[in-house]
């Protein structure tokens, strides 16, 4: 399949580990990744508290733009994912329509409505499928107990985005059941990792954070994954401060979800860009009888 | 045609702190229509099975915001669930009280917290006695005025959102969806007269902790959608006030970034929130995630057509307040 690729701003520069690893499994199933140098930022919902009708119109011309090519759009971050289906559900509102419409006409852009924004866990899931991937696993991840960490705009609010449950979520799980590893359930697997405060009050992100690594280890997960560079950056670069926050050490490796697929699939943990996590992933990886 | 009956395993949170004794959960087992509330299946346990069993309940109709509870960790009213669901995913009931309120007993919830956030946004309309409206027109509202607090009204006080909130889990400063909701309601009155002192009453008092998870619009069983009314106050503020605190200039600094490479800076958005002297702060976790991911401290490229973007601001970001 053939799909624009919308990378989003942190896997283009912190969380480059998971650019690296979306490339890698994409090439291997065959999705053919269309790039476009021209997209923006989707305003990481932080533009659309200051002014939502400008964060619509930002995304409407990225839209516009998959659009215009014959694209349905892939993002690989629960945020972008949200914004953007966000924007493609206000552009169905004649009220928004009328305000912007007329300010990208002026640079000779329309959108018709025709993108479908998808994440990357549901192309692995619906475009790809589940039986299609664990044909294709090379190393099975057995051994390993993931927590799933969904990320709140992959899933929030329904009536948006609505494509499964918002409280009780399964294709990540069904996915790492699919490439070998048993999937923990915890409450905090469908929680919010406390990034959209880290910047505004950083020990109460923190314990949010901490609480949810707690959960996820408390029900027996070796590390867990999640499909939102966001959430990453909470779980992992910030882990050392939610160990602080609820006071216990987690050392909980977190792997952004194209990485455990590539792991399954047969990359090497450097093509995956494992080295950069700030939380070694090596215990995890010996359960799989993986080093680096 | 009657449904087929169910087998429902009910696990219910049991405590009496004042008899002593640990928390325990206990199991009951009762055979049930699926459509059934599982109010009514708590009620039917009470009367068949254990009469100590302590929970709030009064309509039954999802009118009187009494029987919120945890229901398999879901916030829910007890009235408005039906159990076969619940058995289909889950294989059993587990029935707690509401989270981020202190146990009484069993179900029971001391509210006062919650009740107390909701004191501090003065839900009532605030007029100035020496500034009175226009004689004839003091309840004068155009339709458009009516229908932006058409979905907060419907609230029951349920508590629900507060339960499945993390922001009230993590912080005691957060008031709470409900609280901030009904603030909203007054905010956006025509006739109420404090809503500058409102919105510069709330900056301080929580509105930027919302964490936008919208676990409160999802528990919500009156689609009063709490997470995009905070999110309406936030927009309200800034538009009045401009970033007078983290949380604003935060969402400022973000909105100028965009506007200038199409992309995040992410180190430059640091020091629009922190200023200089508080991203020296921060400088030690940076230099811990510099050494793995040095492209942090570059600056990324201008996306290309980076002139669309500067040309959608102008005509849809024209005065932005607060902006530098």
């Amino acid at each position: 399949m053939k799909i624009a690729y919308y990378p989003g701003c942190v896997a283009q520069e912190s969380g480059r580990e998971l650019d690296m690893a979306t490339r890698w499994v994409c090439r291997e199933l065959g999705i053919e990744l269309v790039e476009f140098p021209t997209f923006s930022c989707c305003g990481s919902g932080f533009v659309d508290e200051a002014n939502q009708i400008l964060n619509v119109a930002l995304n409407a011309r990225n839209l516009a733009i998959a659009e215009r090519a014959g694209l349905d759009l892939l993002t690989i971050c629960s945020t972008c994912q949200g914004m953007l289906t966000l924007a493609n559900v206000k552009m169905t509102e004649p009220a928004m329509r009328a305000r912007i419409d007329p300010v990208l006409a002026k640079l000779q852009i329309a959108y018709g409505g025709k993108v479908r924004v998808k994440h990357l866990l549901e192309v692995l899931v619906n475009d790809i499928g589940i039986e299609a991937i664990r044909a294709k696993v090379r190393r099975p991840l057995a051994g390993m107990n993931v927590g799933a960490f969904y990320g709140c705009h992959l899933l929030r609010p329904t009536l948006e985005l609505g494509s499964e449950s918002a409280e009780e979520p399964h294709s990540f799980e069904e996915l790492l059941t699919a490439i070998g590893a048993t999937p923990v359930m915890y409450r905090g697997r469908v929680m919010c990792c406390g990034f959209p405060i880290l910047f505004v009050k950083p020990e109460t992100a923190n314990r949010i954070s901490g609480r949810q690594i707690a959960d996820a280890r408390d029900h027996g997960a070796h590390a867990m994954a999640t499909p939102c560079p966001l959430c990453h950056i909470s779980l992992d670069s910030f882990q050392n401060k939610a160990s602080a926050a609820v006071g216990q050490k987690l050392n909980m490796p977190v792997f952004h979800l194209p990485q455990l697929v590539g792991l399954a699939l047969g990359a090497s943990p450097e093509e995956l860009g494992l080295p950069r996590h700030l939380v070694p992933v090596e215990p995890a990886l010996a359960r799989i009888g993986t080093t680096p | 045609m009657p449904e087929k009956l169910v087998t429902a395993h009910v696990d219910v949170f049991r405590h009496d702190p004042a008899g002593g004794g640990a928390p325990r959960y206990q199991r009951f087992t009762l055979e049930l229509p699926p459509h059934t509330p599982v109010l009514t299946a708590l009620l039917r346990i009470r009367a068949e099975q254990d009469p100590s069993l302590t929970l709030r309940y009064s309509c039954r109709s999802a009118i009187c915001g009494s029987c919120a509870m945890q229901i398999n960790s879901k916030s829910r009213l007890a009235c408005q669930t039906p159990i076969g669901p619940e058995i289909a995913e889950h294989g059993r009931i587990v029935i707690e009280p509401m989270r981020n309120q202190a146990g009484v007993r069993d179900l029971v919830v001391d509210q006062t917290p919650f009740w107390e956030a909701y004191d501090r946004m003065r839900p009532h309309l605030i007029t100035d006695p020496l500034r009175p409206m226009p004689e004839g027109r003091e309840t004068s509202m155009t339709p458009a005025q009516v229908e932006q607090f058409r979905e907060t009204p419907r609230c029951i006080s349920c508590a629900a959102c507060y339960s499945a909130c993390p922001a009230v889990e993590a912080d005691a400063a957060f008031p709470g969806p409900m609280a901030l909701a009904k603030l909203y309601r007054f905010v956006v009155d025509p006739r109420d007269q404090a809503r500058q002192d409102r919105l510069l009453r709330i900056q301080t008092e929580g509105l930027w902790l919302c964490l936008r998870c919208h676990l409160c619009t999802e528990a919500c069983p009156k689609d009063v959608r709490p997470s995009e009314r905070i999110r309406d106050l936030k927009e309200m503020a800034i538009a009045a006030q401009g970033g007078t605190e983290r949380g604003s200039r935060h969402a400022i600094g973000f909105k100028q970034n965009i506007r200038e490479r199409g992309q995040l800076n992410e180190m430059k958005l640091v020091l629009q929130t922190d200023g200089i002297l508080g991203s020296i702060g921060q400088a030690g976790q940076g230099f811990k995630i510099w050494r793995k991911k040095p492209e942090i401290s570059k600056r990324p490229r201008r996306i290309e057509g980076i002139e669309e973007v500067e040309e959608i601001y102008k005509e849809l970001d024209p005065k932005p307040k607060g902006d530098r």
